[in-house]
Formats: structure tokens, C-alpha cells, sequence
């Protein structure tokens, strides 16, 4: 169906369809992919993921944990558990968010101007069921409905007119799986108005209501990190392991004699990175020490269950998972007696741990923490970290994170390092505070069951993949030109790894991808060899 | 001499109501705001330099050991043209803009004209210039008003994006605010004076009321009670939505008012709770 045509009211959520609105008008992408035939399709939907779950939203799959109930009574008993959670949501249980949700669905002038602002909508072409507003609009009326007296007495006079079924309800669940939380919508509204807030409330309605939540972020995310330690599965021994095999590659490849220093109590420093890149990106933490190291800090990593994965999943659905993970982390450098957090190349990481933990405790029990960035900047700016701007003389695009950029304010210190070391930098469009989230944001670039990675890939990446194609311009189609797509931020990284592969955008255009302190380590004038892997011979 | 006094009475009524309700909507949104951090940049606090790209005191190394810097003088440079003349829509939907920020202004000049009414009510008789400026700015308030609601109404009748999620009160709101500028521009033009009929209500006086004036008080009576409890009421909404959310990112430090209500927050004991099984356990 075009996506003109798409025009579904709120009450629609509840229309009984086997999939409401297939994503199957997509924005084109630019040249050369516009006519280059190298975009795959979805791949096909088997009939048994519909049965099991609520697949009839566009098709997709993300609330892997949600099963459809097997007979009425279940179905029933469902929907009355969510009315229960959903007057919660409103009420002082959820104080820590209750202004900021009760603002946007009391006031929405629903003037859309958040629709154009949103990458999914656009990615979509337009369909109004992914209009930023939209799973606001529902959650409005389903509350209206039950809970005020005007939606009791004037129905759907006042919009209290949706259905609050089993497939609703689930529908509304994961729309608010197609939201990567990166609130570029919030920035335009004439109002302030934060419709992504209210995406990651249904989410949290979900979970700490109704127990669902997609497997990657819940039972394999926050259970999993305060089970073992990390999200990854990374134990403590698998992390030192790690490490040491670390130790030995940056030997190898640098010749440099570097020694991670592990739970060094005092530390100026305590260094926390996404575990993921330990295991899928070790040349990121690598780096890390190798700039630490020419530069002179007293550092630290932490191998306690706590202390050695920044991650937080909890930002994105569970206030209580959020919780319990940032008082942990705190704890950790507490005990380490560490001066200051410094969060390595991961976004959510930043906003979890800077800003939504800012307000879960007192300074007593907490440690100052700032981002790698500002950090990294000094260094350079002071001369402690000197670089060669040759080594990296080939076209490079940054991807703003969302939560490091928007939602954390941290835009300049990245550029002055990339003009010290990159000298064919160039910006995307829009960039900075304005930019267009990866796609991946808010869980969604972990969350690969079923077909929900092809949803990323075609969909909520798209206008990021349509960004790097245009910031490399005439570059982008020369494969002899190697081009660099740099993003701080394991979840941006992930998200763009996946989006170059599923378009071939390395095999064909020579389009790479990595962080930012790889490229540094790259670029410093002390490195004898390439550092980069697509550099080497 | 016809007396109208029950009108006077509910006019004056009305007026408090809207103030106290506008009122109590302030309060009861200020009772939520401490709460978790929403940041999202620019925020004008941060200065004007800074403001320009986004920035905060984040991308200074070592912040906490910089001192804080907030500028007032940004926020309000960077908040007078949101308030007054929509920024957000004109740099982001220019279409609309064009209507909502005809009425919107409108609206400031009514509002502006209704405390004129008061005081060249009270302060009556007075010089023939106070009628000409009241006037001036009632004109221009009608007008533009009137002018907005007119495109707002094409706009959410025409459009299929706006049509779509418009439930009938939205519609009826816009109507029911339409026809009391249409009666007023009627009663005002043709059948009394605005400052006569204000000085005989607040003298409550108010005698022989022409049927159209009698219609527009009695209709902007109840506007002014149903305003501040229906959505128009985004004029407390805004206040918060900026300053207590969006553009709230004050560090909790040791010693500081942030940190006074965290201390506040964790010792709130809700009711209720959340029931899923892992935060049972």
C-alpha cells in the first residue's frame, strides 16, 4: 500500500487485520543505491511468528516475550493487568517521569510537527501509524477512556474511541519498539513535547507491569549484566582473559609493551566501556590504552561484576533495572576510590550513567563522571596526544550519538579532535544536535529475532545510510578511495557495521567504519604502522 | 432601565475562575517537577555562545571543577521569540505557522485589550486617546485572531494529516472560540461600547445589554472557565515542558538544591508499585 494512503486514525490500532501497515513504500534511498539493485528485500514472514506473536502491527517482530494468550479468559486477564499499569504510569509510583508524560499527552496541539522530524517517518515515506504522535495519540485515548470522567461520559467525543484489546495493546507495544528513543522529535516541538519519552513509557508499562520486554535488552540485557556482569555473557575471568589477549595484539600490531591496569585503587581514572567491544571491537578499548597510555594517565579498569560493562539498558524501558545497574556502577568506583568515571565509546552508556543516574542519589554515593570526549580533547589540546594528520588523509563522516550529542550537549571536543587528526573531515547533513540518530538507538540494534534486523536495516536506519552516501559525495562510488565512517558509540557502530553489510556498502564503495579513538590512534604522529585494519597490507 | 447584574456577576466570576484554574494547573504540574533528568540541547541556559550549537557544560574536561555557568539573559533572548512568535513552527512547519501565529498573536492583543478594559474601566470617564489606544488594540486582536482561527479550522478540515487524529472537541473548540470573536466583533462594532459595558460590570451597573452582547459575554464567560481545563490550557504546559524538563539539567552536586530534592524524591514512599515478576523478586 502507498504510504499516502496511510492514513490510520488512533482507533485504528485496534482494527482487526492480520498486519495493519507493512512497511512496503520506503523512501528511496539516494544514488548510486536508488538504481543500483544492491537493497535486499525482507526477508519472507513464516505464518508461525504471526500465530505466536503480535506480528499484525507492519509484519515485525520485537516483543519476542509477548505470546498471544491461549484462550479468551487469558486475553481478558491481559488487558486488565495493562489498565492496571497504565494508570500507574500516571500516577506517583512513576513520579520520577509523571510531568514530562502527563505534559505531552495533555497538551499535543497535534500540529505533527514532530513527523518531519522523525527518521522512521521519513524513512517510511510517510506513514502515519510511525508519526511520532501517533502511539501518543493511542495511549491518550485507551487512558482517557478508562480513567477520566469526560472519556467515560463523552467517548469519542473527547478521542476516547480505541479498543483496548489484546491486539491493541500488543500493536501499541511494539510500536513503541519502532522508536530508537532518540527524541529528534522533542527538539521541534512548538510545545516541548516529548512523544519519545512516551514511547519509552509504554516500553516501561510493559515491563515492569507486565513483565515483557524484548529478550536482547531484558533477559539477555539487564538480568543478564546483574546476573554475570555484563551483557555480553562476560564473565570476569572471560574479561581478564580478554584483556591479556589485548595486551598481546597491541604488542603485535604496535610493538608497544601496554598493561591494562585492572582495580587500581585511587585511579584518577576508571575507564568503563561497553563490554561489546571487548569481544566485537577489541581494537577500540586497545586504543583506548594506547592514547591513555602516550598521554600519562593514571587510570584504571574495574573488574568487578559491576565495573567492567558501562552498558544500561535499563534507560530504555525499565526505571528499575536502570536503577539498580547505575547504583552498581557507582558503587564500584566508590569502592575503587577512583576521582572521576570516564565512559568510553558508547552513548546510552553516557546519558545513562551522566544523566538519567544523576538524580537517583546523593554525591556521597556517587563519583563525578564525564564522557571520553572532553577528556580526549584536553589531551590533545595540551599536547599530550600529537598527531601526524597524513596517516589519516582519506575522507572521514561523523555520526553524531544521540545520547552523547542531543541529549547530553557534548558537540565540539569531538570536531576539534577530528580536525587535529582527519584532514578530510566533512559533516553530515544535519549534524550535531540536529542529527539523525543511527537507527539503532534505544535497544533497537541488538534486537535481531525474527525478521526485526531487516526492520532496521530498510527502515530505521535508512535516513542514516542515506547520510553517509551523501556526505562522501562524488567519493562514495570510487572504491579505490577508502572511506571512513566514524561513530562513537557501540550501538551506533553496530547499527552502521550492519546497515554497510546489508548494502554491500564496504564490499563495493570501500565504505569502513570504527570509532573515534581508533581513528586518533591512526593518526598519531608516534605510531609506526597503520592502525586501522583496512589500512594494513 | 433593564438591570443586568446576574451577567455582570458572571462575567466577573469567570474572570477568577480562569485565573484560578489557570492556577491550579500551574500547581499541579509544579507538584511533579522533581523528577529524573530530560535534558536535551541547545539549552539557552548554557550561554549564547554555546546555545548556538548545542553545547553544555559537558564538554568541558573535569566540568564539576569548572564552577557553573547559567546565563538568564540567553534563556530569555532564546524564549521571547518561542513565546511570542511560535519559532519552533515558523523554522519547522511554515505552513501552519502562518495561522497559528495569526491567532496566537491575536490572542496576546485580546488578552492585552481585556486589562486595558479593566483599567479603562475603572479609570472612567478618561481621555478620549485611552478609547483610541483601546480600541487600536481590540481591533488588531479581533482581527488577527479571528483571521488564524479561520486557517486553523481550514487546516483541520482540509488537511488529511490533521484530519485524522482531530477528535470532535478539537473542532468544536476551535468553533466555540471562533464564535465568540465573531460576537464580539458584532457587539463591539455595532451594538455597545467595549469600555462602557466593562465599567458597568465592574461597577456592576450593567444595564440594558443588547441580545448579541448578552450572547458574547455569556459565551466568553464559559470560554474562560473551560479554557484552563481543556487543552488550550498549553500555556501553563509550555512553561514546564521548557523549563522543568527539556532545559532542567542543573548537575546534582554536593550541597545543591538538586540535591536537597533527590533527597526528597528517594524518600517518597508511593502506595502502589510496579508488579512484574523481576521487580517483585
Amino acid at each position: 500500500m502507498s504510504a499516502a494512503q496511510k492514513h490510520w486514525k488512533a482507533k485504528d490500532i485496534a482494527k482487526d487485520v492480520a498486519v495493519l501497515s507493512p512497511p512496503d513504500d520506503l523512501a528511496p534511498l539516494p544514488e548510486p543505491y536508488a538504481s543500483n539493485g544492491l537493497e535486499p528485500d525482507y526477508k519472507a514472514k513464516k505464518p508461525e511468528w504471526a500465530e505466536r506473536y503480535c506480528a499484525s502491527l507492519d509484519g515485525f517482530v520485537a516483543l519476542d516475550t509477548l505470546e498471544r494468550p491461549e484462550n479468551e479468559e487469558a486475553k481478558k486477564e491481559f488487558v486488565e493487568r495493562f489498565l492496571v499499569g497504565l494508570e500507574k504510569l500516571f500516577s506517583e509510583v512513576n513520579a520520577n517521569t509523571v510531568q514530562p508524560l502527563m505534559l505531552t499527552t495533555d497538551f499535543c496541539a497535534k500540529c505533527n510537527t514532530c513527523s518531519d522530524a522523525c527518521h522512521i517517518y521519513l524513512s517510511s515515506n510517510g506513514d502515519e501509524l510511525l508519526r511520532p504522535s501517533y502511539r501518543t495519540d493511542v495511549l491518550r485515548r485507551m487512558y482517557k477512556k478508562y480513567f477520566t470522567p469526560s472519556g467515560r461520559f463523552l467517548g469519542g467525543l473527547v478521542g476516547a474511541d480505541v479498543d483496548v484489546t489484546w491486539e491493541s495493546i500488543a500493536r501499541l507495544g511494539e510500536l513503541a519498539y519502532r522508536c530508537n528513543l532518540c527524541r529528534r522529535c522533542a527538539q521541534v516541538c512548538p510545545l516541548g513535547l516529548d512523544n519519545g519519552l512516551v514511547a519509552k513509557e509504554i516500553r516501561k508499562l510493559f515491563s515492569q507491569e507486565l513483565g515483557v520486554a524484548p529478550t536482547p535488552v531484558h533477559d539477555k540485557g539487564t538480568m543478564l549484566q546483574l546476573k554475570v556482569g555484563s551483557t555480553t555473557g562476560l564473565t570476569k575471568p572471560a574479561f581478564l582473559d580478554n584483556l591479556e589477549f589485548i595486551e598481546e595484539d597491541i604488542y603485535e600490531r604496535t610493538g608497544r609493551k601496554i598493561k591494562f591496569p585492572i582495580d587500581k585503587k585511587g585511579a584518577d581514572v576508571l575507564v568503563m566501556h561497553n563490554a561489546g567491544e571487548f569481544i566485537a571491537w577489541p581494537d577500540n578499548p586497545a586504543a583506548f590504552a594506547i592514547l591513555l597510555d602516550e598521554a600519562g594517565v593514571d587510570w584504571t579498569l574495574s573488574s568487578d561484576m559491576m565495573g567492567y560493562d558501562s552498558v544500561n539498558y535499563g534507560i530504555w524501558y525499565d526505571d528499575v533495572q536502570a536503577r539498580k545497574v547505575a547504583l552498581g556502577q557507582f558503587k564500584v568506583a566508590k569502592e575503587l576510590g577512583v576521582r572521576r568515571i570516564v565512559v568510553g565509546e558508547c552513548g546510552h552508556a553516557h546519558k545513562a550513567i551522566a544523566i538519567a543516574a544523576d538524580r537517583m542519589t546523593t554525591a556521597e554515593d556517587r563519583v563525578p563522571v564525564e564522557s571520553f570526549i572532553p577528556v580526549m580533547a584536553d589531551l590533545v589540546r595540551k599536547g599530550r596526544l600529537k598527531f601526524d594528520p597524513s596517516k589519516n588523509n582519506f575522507p572521514v563522516t561523523f555520526h553524531d550519538p544521540c545520547n552523547i550529542v542531543r541529549q547530553m550537549g557534548i558537540v565540539m571536543p569531538e570536531r576539534e579532535i577530528l580536525k587535529a587528526c582527519a584532514p578530510q573531515f566533512r559533516e553530515m547533513t544535519p549534524h550535531g544536535v540536529h542529527n539523525f540518530c543511527c537507527g539503532g538507538g534505544s535497544g533497537i540494534a541488538l534486537m535481531n529475532s525474527y525478521n526485526f534486523s531487516d526492520y532496521r536495516n530498510k527502515v530505521t536506519a535508512r535516513k542514516k545510510f542515506s547520510q553517509i552516501i551523501n556526505a562522501f559525495g562524488e567519493d562514495f562510488t570510487n572504491p579505490d578511495v577508502v572511506k571512513y565512517v566514524c561513530a562513537p558509540c557501540s550501538n551506533c557502530k553496530g547499527t552502521i557495521r550492519d546497515i554497510l553489510k546489508f548494502y554491500s556498502a564496504t564490499s563495493t564503495y570501500n565504505v569502513q567504519y570504527g570509532g573515534l579513538v581508533e581513528l586518533m590512534v591512526n593518526g598519531l604522529a608516534s605510531m609506526e604502522k597503520p592502525y586501522l585494519e583496512f589500512l594494513q597490507d | 432601565m433593564e438591570t443586568a447584574l446576574p451577567l455582570a456577576i458572571f462575567v466577573v466570576i469567570a474572570l477568577i475562575a480562569f485565573l484560578l484554574l489557570s492556577a491550579k494547573k500551574f500547581v499541579d504540574y509544579s507538584r511533579w517537577s522533581k523528577h529524573s533528568r530530560f535534558d536535551l540541547y541547545p539549552i539557552p541556559k548554557e550561554g549564547a555562545e554555546k546555545n548556538k550549537y548545542g553545547g553544555s557544560y559537558y564538554e568541558e574536561n573535569e566540568w564539576w571543577e569548572k564552577g557553573r555557568y547559567t546565563s538568564v539573559a540567553t534563556e530569555v533572548t532564546d524564549l521571547a521569540p518561542e513565546m511570542f512568535f511560535i519559532r519552533k513552527l515558523f523554522l519547522h512547519q511554515r505552513a501552519l505557522w502562518y495561522a497559528s501565529f495569526l491567532f496566537h498573536f491575536g490572542i496576546y492583543f485580546l488578552f492585552g485589550w481585556s486589562i486595558m478594559l479593566l483599567v479603562g474601566g475603572l479609570w472612567y470617564p478618561h481621555p478620549e486617546w485611552v478609547s483610541v489606544i483601546i480600541g487600536i488594540v481590540g481591533y488588531i486582536g479581533f482581527i488577527l485572531a479571528t483571521v488564524g482561527c479561520v486557517g486553523l479550522l481550514i487546516r483541520r478540515i482540509f488537511s488529511a494529516s490533521a484530519r485524522i487524529n482531530m477528535t470532535p472537541v478539537e473542532y468544536f473548540n476551535l468553533f466555540f472560540i471562533l464564535a465568540v470573536l465573531v460576537t464580539g466583533i458584532v457587539s463591539w462594532l455595532g451594538f455597545a461600547d467595549p469600555i462602557t459595558i466593562a465599567h458597568e460590570i465592574l461597577t456592576m451597573s450593567l444595564v440594558n445589554v443588547p441580545v448579541i452582547v448578552v450572547v458574547h459575554l455569556i459565551m466568553l464567560g464559559i470560554l474562560l472557565i473551560y479554557i484552563p481545563m481543556s487543552r488550550m490550557a498549553h500555556y501553563a504546559g509550555k512553561y514546564f515542558a521548557f523549563h522543568k524538563v527539556m532545559w532542567d539539567n542543573d548537575p546534582n552536586t554536593a550541597g545543591s538544591k538538586v540535591e536537597q530534592d533527590v533527597i526528597e524524591m528517594n524518600s517518597r514512599k508511593p502506595k502502589d508499585h510496579w508488579s512484574a515478576p523481576h521487580i517483585q523478586a
